[in-house]
């Protein structure tokens, strides 16, 4: 049961996202790069910090 | 008449002020809760704990300036209509529903998740309080986005019609009110832009500890993740306020000709006016030096059209305030009678350009009067103040170039580890955390100052717009906002740089111990 | 019915739950900053005090925000004409509301015995004034204001900002007063423990009681008072134009609505009801149930107010004929629908959240749970 409902959540975010995708894209362009922008942005910084921090996992303090 | 104007002047003032100082605050807050869900995204997923810290002290910092955000936004919800009544009342149909979605959307989400993430974290787990943080930084962003739908419909009025029955603008089309690119344009700009105001508050403030050698483990991740994510944002700062001004060339084209400085219209290929020294007075550049050709393509996106200057514009005014003139009459005789069919007909043929007739309505209180030299002056009132819109805008674009270039060397030195190296760079690094907001304050400037003498482009005259109020009210008002304005700024600085100096506590409390961060506990002891 | 008529009844309910959430949530912080000098003796106290609320003022702050943004959506001439005519009182409210976020954000930062006395006072300052104006403000409504429209529909006031704080309206501001010391007591009560506590009952009693009273007074003195009546036009599915009709006043009027339907005076019988039946709860121990019969008194005052009033929002003192009602100074018909949708989806989306963090939140605080805590104010 509690599979089915975290399903149909998923389900529903996903709808709510292809739904929002038709309307911006039509509509609302650069709202739209807002969203991928804001998304990708975060990514990006997020996953550099974490592959570098991870790579230089051996230094130490003084190398910054 | 004369008090009438210095009522508007006054008028003005405050909402400049008032506006203004509510938007030192805001950039900090758009783009730090958006910085502090990164931060917070990379502790959930590695799970080390230096990241949880990174997350609490900067939310610590973002909390300071929170409430202040809120606190003069306060005023600005209730400022049109106290100050800016006529305005209220004229354009309350359209601008006010954006005002109450951005309530009902986005201040709740904010304002109660604020306070989760905040007070939450002992009493959420992981992954619910990165969503509590993820939903403070979508509510933020929300609330610029609404703002600057009812910000875009000043800029360029649509989706909305004058009913001469109710004496007001009425919506035709949400859709078309939300879904203005002047709309879009603004918000994407502002939102990134709080990006890049937040990227740099947090570099500059690791940088300071880096640089005294405190914090350290805290001071680079914060640096790198920072600089990361507003290297990015720079980009689209400044693609973005290239598309906003594409669009502001159609819809406001004075406001582009004050930009730029120009007083002939440019015909293609036009030069770009570096620097100018713009002399209103008699409409000309005392000083100029160009660089061939670049206008154009910038403006234009073309190779051929050309942009309409100064004097070109008041000319094409002046044809718009006689060709409005009958619809204002033709509506005072509606007032009086609504079924005179003939006054209709009048009206409808004219409306269009009824803004035009209020802009000479300041001089000829019976417009049918309206003399030549009346009418003259009244166009010559559609050209905004151009050196302060020049400059503005100079100042803006120069320090979004400068902005760039320190966050595309933050991340160079921080992604190969050598900012130990650039103690230069880290010693310049705090100085640039005023830049952002330089640049801020100098867009809201040229958007809003370079709207003159409108509030609502083309609809309604800025004379017309303010309360009735005496000169007495107004300041008293204006002087209760400063002192207590004054008061506020300083107090809060006074807790922000004391809590920067006074750092991050790591360590010092209940960390709940985890694995990960056990395993690096050695790299907390600092040097 | 014409559909343009059904949204504005529609929306000047939705304005009576917009002042009833307003005057419930915010009063109840601003009832607890109001007290806290009271219900905390030593800074421990008053921080376990202060962080009983601290999670939500914000929150609950924005009722206040979105009563703003409402009113000029729905209502744009209210909007236009009420805030500027009433200048000086709404400066009053603004000044004093500003300084509470900080009052909470600043107080605990630092550890000092005078900034924290000092931010004490603020959040007095900033807790009893805009409860007073709230008050106030609904007495002036009742009473009129001296205002009227030139004929493109610039406002004037013609009154000193002295007379908007005349006998009965400040009497008015001490009802709103002491109605949110009760909800910021029973507030306290739910999550204190203690001394806190009980001195907190003490203040849901005395501040009922006193309301109680006030309440009855305003009565005697509404019924009393002029009062306003449309004798022509003010045709219901007109243009929101408040220019074409006719109304005079008399005495009594604000109880022609009760005289034409008795069954409406259950609604000031439900504010004795609800005070008195608070105030028992409360002394048994009932906290929550004195809370919520805390809100039903709010919302039975305020309803009282606007059965009186119907169909006048803001009648004018100067000049009746230019009144604004609910049938003239409503926004459009399309503007009223997409707000109604917006509010349709949105109200309930914010009811289950803001109730997840009131559950998120729950328990008791006292002096000894936050002393260790760092992330409390």
């Amino acid at each position: 049961m509690k599979q089915i409902l975290i399903f149909l959540f998923w389900l529903l975010i996903a709808v709510v996202a292809i739904a929002l995708t038709i309307v911006l894209g039509e509509r609302g362009a650069w709202y739209f790069a807002w969203v991928l922008g804001t998304v990708m942005i975060v990514l990006i910084a997020a996953a550099g910090t974490a592959i570098i921090d991870a790579r230089y996992e051996e230094h130490h303090d003084d190398q910054y | 008449m004369q008090e009438l104007d210095t009522v508007i002047e006054l008028s003005r003032l405050q909402f400049a002020a008032t506006a203004l100082y509510h938007y030192l605050f805001v950039p900090l807050t758009l783009g730090l809760s958006v910085l502090l869900a990164t931060m917070e995204t990379i502790y959930v997923i590695t799970g080390r704990d230096i990241y949880r810290q990174m997350t609490h002290f900067w939310s610590k910092l973002f909390a300071i300036n929170f409430a202040l955000g809120v606190a003069t936004g306060l005023t600005m919800e209730f400022e049109f209509g106290t100050n800016w009544s006529t305005y209220s009342h004229f354009v309350g149909d359209i601008f006010g529903a954006p005002l109450a979605i951005e309530g009902l959307m986005a201040f709740f989400l904010e304002s109660t998740f604020v306070g989760l993430m905040l007070f939450g974290w002992g009493k959420l787990s992981r992954g619910k309080h990165l969503l509590v943080t993820y939903m403070v930084a979508l509510g933020s962003n929300l609330s610029a986005l609404w703002i600057l739908v009812a910000n875009g419909y000043m800029q360029n009025p649509v989706g909305s019609v004058f009913n001469p029955d109710t004496m007001r603008m009425e919506l035709t089309s949400l859709p078309d009110l939300i879904f203005s690119p002047e709309a879009q344009a603004k918000f994407v700009h502002t939102s990134i832009a709080g990006y890049v105001t937040a990227a740099i508050f947090v570099v500059g403030i690791s940088a300071f500890y880096l640089l005294r050698r405190r914090h350290i483990e805290l001071a680079k991740r914060s640096f790198r993740v920072a600089a990361l994510f507003g290297v990015f944002a720079t980009v689209g700062v400044i693609s973005l306020g290239d598309a906003l001004g594409f669009i502001n060339g159609s819809a406001q084209p004075t406001k582009l000709a004050a930009m730029e400085g120009l007083w002939e219209t440019a015909e293609a290929p036009a030069g770009f006016n570096l620097i100018a020294w713009p002399n209103q007075e008699e409409k000309r550049n005392d000083f100029e030096v160009q660089v061939p050709y670049l206008l154009t393509p910038l403006v234009t996106h073309t190779f051929d059209e050309s942009i309409p200057g100064v004097n070109d514009l008041e000319a094409d005014a002046e044809t718009k305030i006689r060709d409005g003139i009958p619809a204002l009459i033709a509506l005072q005789t509606l007032r009086e009678n609504p079924d005179d069919a003939e006054a209709r007909a009048t009206f409808d043929a004219h409306q269009d350009n009824l803004g035009y007739a209020l802009l000479v309505q300041r001089y000829a209180e019976d417009v049918s009067q309206a003399t030549d030299a009346q009418i003259a002056k009244a166009a010559a009132d559609t050209i905004p103040p151009v050196a302060t819109v020049f400059w503005s805008f100079r100042v803006m674009v120069v320090t979004a170039f400068l902005m760039m270039a320190f966050l595309i060397l933050a991340v160079i030195y921080s992604l190969r580890g050598t900012l130990h190296r650039h103690n230069w760079f880290l010693r310049l690094a705090p100085w640039m955390i005023p830049v952002p907001f330089i640049a801020n304050e100098a867009g809201w400037i040229v958007a809003e100052l370079g709207r003159q003498p409108w509030t609502v482009y083309g609809q309604l005259p800025t004379w017309l717009s303010a309360s009735t109020h005496s000169v007495g009210y107004m300041v008293f008002s204006l002087i209760g906002f400063v002192l207590l304005y004054t008061l506020f700024i300083v107090i809060e600085m006074f807790l922000m740089v004391k809590f920067i100096r006074l750092g991050p506590s790591e360590g010092k409390h209940e960390s709940p111990a985890e694995p990960t961060s056990q395993r690096h506990s050695s790299q907390w002891s600092e040097a | 019915m014409d559909p343009y008529i059904l949204l504005k009844v529609t929306w000047w309910v939705l304005l009576g739950v917009l002042l009833i959430g307003l005057a419930v949530m915010v009063g109840m912080d601003m009832g607890v900053g109001a007290a806290l000098r009271y219900l905390g003796r030593t800074d421990g106290e008053r921080r376990a005090v202060i962080n009983m609320i601290a999670p939500h003022w914000d929150g609950n702050q924005v009722w206040f925000i979105l009563g703003g943004g409402a009113v000029f959506a729905a209502w744009p001439t209210i909007y236009a004409t009420a805030f500027s005519g009433l200048y000086v009182v709404m400066l009053v409210l603004l000044w004093s509301m500003i300084v509470r976020p900080l009052g909470f954000e600043y107080r605990s930062k630092l550890p000092g015995e005078r900034w924290r006395g000092a931010w004490d006072w603020m959040l007095f300052v900033s807790g009893a004034v805009p409860m007073i104006v709230f008050g106030a403000a609904m007495g002036n409504m009742l009473e009129g204001v001296p205002f009227h429209f030139s004929w493109n529909m610039i406002s004037y006031y013609t009154g000193s900002f002295i007379s908007l704080f005349n006998p009965f309206a400040v009497l008015c501001g001490v009802m709103s007063l002491a109605l949110a010391l009760y909800q910021g007591g029973a507030m306290v009560m739910n999550r204190g423990t203690g001394v806190i506590r009980e001195r907190a009952c003490r203040l849901v009693t005395v501040a009922g009681l006193a309301a109680l009273a006030v309440f009855t007074i305003c009565g005697i003195w509404v019924s009393m008072m002029h009062g306003y009546e449309i004798t022509a036009g003010g045709d219901p599915a007109g243009p929101a134009l408040p220019l074409n009709k006719t109304v005079e006043t008399a005495s009594g009027a604000w109880l022609a609505n009760y005289g034409a339907h008795p069954a409406l005076w259950l609604i000031p019988a439900a504010v004795y009801l609800a005070v008195l039946g608070g105030i028992a709860a409360a002394r048994a121990g009932l906290s929550h149930l004195a809370w919520w019969l805390g809100a039903l008194a709010w919302a039975a005052t305020l309803v009282t107010l606007g059965t009186a009033m119907f169909p006048f929002l803001m009648p004018s003192s100067s000049e009746p004929s230019h009144s604004l009602t609910v049938w003239d100074a409503s926004s459009s018909l399309g503007t009223l629908g997409w707000m109604l949708a917006f509010t349709a989806v949105f109200i309930p989306i914010i009811g289950i959240y803001t109730s997840w963090a009131f559950w998120v939140m729950r328990g008791k605080v006292t002096p000894e749970s936050i002393a260790h805590d760092e992330h409390a104010y």
